[in-house]
């Protein structure tokens, strides 16, 4: 069943582009040191509030006061390669893989001895929430995620799809030769900015607003992970050994078992709203699909209501 | 120049977004006759041509300055459909051979690697010459056959009386192949990086009308072309050979693809960037929307001969088809020179 919702019904307040979430606490979580913000009551039930590529923890600078004062406890990482997280151990692949992202954010919870959580997210963050939610649902109360089921087909990666398709993923493609890793490393903000143009065309950001989340791409492990993470989805990059299991499990294409509210931003430039039918197998339990009218690719900074709505539905469950 | 990248920017953006490209105005009401969209280039001849077989169209009179006009990806033989009469009109022997992997031209042995490396396309270009025993012509081109063009031009000059192409000097230095560029070109580059993958040769096989369709509108967003106009072209890209020739050429061209080793000499003669020495005209189209318009002034070193850049207005990246009299009215200065 698909549910439309409106982006800016009231035009409600927004945070200014000065806001950044801060104090950030930081935790050595797995292979990380996990730079993270935190709001909200202690004893609150979680909220894992996952980003993407190319944003930063403040694609929920409005989501996370409104789920705050409602009575959660965020967590909002930096995932790898992004802001102030570290690799503890320079040896480490700065692996971008989807089962990296997930055994992240499950570390992050053992880490801060979180039992459940709700997760949530998009792009990158809402491929760790399904992986998350797909392979430890005992850790999951509920899935909210962007674009629907986001763990990769890694074997179905060389099927082509339909040219106008094709073409908003010219930064994917870009990324195989090295002249795209030397691209991406010369110009962080630029190709970003391209991105959150062709991704959000209502989007109205300022150049404050971008330079608040750019500066996560300084990250000295931005550039391999990102690298990384785009090369092994088509299966031309191998994967780290140590999430070879995960990688497997994910293979297999599992269903989500936990409650999941899926959107879609209607004017989403790089992955297109859909009626949420082609996914619907994918998930096996209570499932809400809604499109979110004149929302783009980034979500929860555009829609931060819609999201959070979601969020407070499968909580209040 | 800030203008310029603005709307180039406006471009790539919304092409990329939609793969349609809203077009500023239509060409119509100032322009001159053209040809209808169902006139072919017709009848086509064939000869054995080096590795090929060459299917050709000619025009003009046997004895005339010969043109050869060279043609681009994903375009055909028809971007000269109205350059051809206007050259002919004027006395010249035109030839519009489809480059290899193209239309009705085919390899001679199935064993030959489908390179689409530019030194195979400039030795194609010569060894049509050589076929029709013509000593010497102007080439002409845009696209791969500017390219094609500018290879033989530069290695052969004594069988070239002048060159004219779209986009100035077009050997590739494929020892810089890897240093990017600003990230609003590779945009416009999406099917140069997407060929590199399996997944890429894949889609052109499935799709290449679609994404020939996507390419010229993205690169003319001025050209106002109908379906007639567009499918007469897309036939060529049926050829057997289309898709290898295509994926070789964009992969080679970023040193990801082994070159032919019959060309490797060649290969080798076109690292150093050679001069073009013969006399030239180089056009731009100041709509082109997949390479930049440019004053000329950083190519100029590429020439050591008299040169000419001109800008033609209007105009995108299949200038010759876009701007018949401006491409027609370059060859016959160097005709006549």
């Amino acid at each position: 069943m698909t549910e439309k919702t409106s982006a800016q019904a009231a035009n409600p307040a927004r945070a200014p582009s000065s806001k950044r979430l801060e104090p950030l606490r930081n935790i050595d979580a797995g292979v990380l040191n996990i730079a993270y913000y935190e709001a909200g009551p202690a004893d609150g039930p979680v909220v894992m509030l996952m980003h993407g590529f190319p944003y930063d923890i403040h694609a929920y600078v409005d989501v996370a006061p409104q789920l705050a004062a409602q009575g959660c406890r965020v967590i909002v990482p930096y995932l790898r390669g992004y802001g102030p997280t570290r690799f503890l151990d320079k040896a480490t692949p700065r692996s971008g893989e989807q089962a990296a992202m997930g055994a992240d954010m499950m570390a992050l919870m053992d880490a801060l001895g979180i039992k459940r959580a709700v997760f949530a997210g998009y792009d990158w963050g809402g491929r760790a929430a399904c992986v998350g939610a797909a392979l430890w649902p005992e850790r999951c109360i509920g899935l909210v995620c962007v674009n629907g089921y986001l763990i990769q087909d890694i074997a179905k990666a060389m099927v082509p799809a339909r040219p106008d398709r094709e073409v908003p993923l010219w930064y994917q493609y870009y990324f195989q030769v090295e002249r795209g890793r030397a691209g991406l490393a010369a110009n962080l903000r630029g190709i970003a900015k391209i991105l959150w143009e062709q991704w959000s065309p209502n989007w109205d950001f300022d150049d404050a607003c971008f330079e608040r989340t750019a500066v996560a791409y300084d990250n000295p492990d931005y550039v391999d992970v990102v690298i990384h993470s785009y090369r092994h989805r088509f299966g031309l990059a191998d994967g780290d050994p140590q999430y070879a299991d995960i990688e497997r499990k994910l293979a297999a294409q599992p269903p989500i078992t936990v409650p999941a509210i899926t959107l879609d931003g209607e004017e989403d430039g790089v992955a297109l709203a859909t009626d949420g039918n082609a996914s619907a197998p994918k998930f096996s339990r209570r499932r809400t699909h809604r499109v979110v009218s004149r929302a783009g690719h980034n979500l929860p900074q555009e829609a931060p209501e819609a999201f959070a709505a979601a969020v407070m539905e499968l909580i209040k469950a | 120049m800030a203008d310029f990248v603005d709307r180039r920017r406006r471009l790539f953006l919304g092409a990329a977004l939609s793969g349609v490209t809203a077009r500023a105005f239509a060409q119509s009401a100032r322009n001159p006759a053209r040809a209808p969209s169902s006139q072919r280039l017709e009848p086509l001849r064939h000869v054995d041509a080096g590795v090929l077989n060459i299917a050709y169209y000619e025009a003009g009179p046997a004895a005339g300055p010969v043109a050869i006009l060279l043609h681009g990806f994903p375009y055909d033989i028809h971007s000269y459909v109205d350059v051809v009469a206007q050259l002919a009109a004027q006395g010249c022997r035109v030839i519009v051979p489809y480059l290899r992997g193209f239309g009705a031209t085919r390899f001679r042995d199935f064993a030959t690697l489908r390179s689409g490396e530019q030194a195979a396309i400039g030795a194609d270009v010569i060894a049509l010459m050589d076929a029709l025993a013509i000593k010497r012509a102007v080439f002409a081109g845009h696209n791969w056959g500017g390219r094609g063009a500018c290879v033989a031009a530069a290695l052969w000059p004594e069988r070239c009386t002048g060159l004219v192409t779209v986009n100035s000097y077009l050997i590739q230095d494929l020892g810089r192949a890897m240093v990017p560029v600003s990230p609003q070109y590779e945009v416009a580059l999406w099917y140069e990086y997407y060929f590199q993958i399996e997944r890429g040769r894949a889609g052109l096989a499935a799709n290449r009308r679609e994404i020939a369709r996507i390419l010229w509108e993205q690169w003319s967003p001025d050209w106002d072309f109908d379906d007639a106009t567009f499918d007469r072209t897309a036939a060529a890209h049926d050829n057997p050979d289309f898709v290898d020739v295509v994926v070789h050429s964009y992969r080679h061209r970023f040193g990801l693809a082994v070159g032919d080793p019959v060309y490797a000499d060649l290969q080798r003669r076109l690292a150093p960037l050679p001069p073009i020495a013969v006399p030239a005209v180089t056009l731009d189209g100041d709509a082109d929307g997949v390479l930049p318009t440019s004053d000329g002034s950083a190519s100029a070193a590429n020439f050591t001969g008299r040169r000419i850049h001109r800008i033609v207005p209007g105009a995108g990246h299949n200038v010759p088809q876009e701007a018949p009299e401006a491409f027609a009215a370059a060859v016959m200065e160097l005709v006549r020179a």
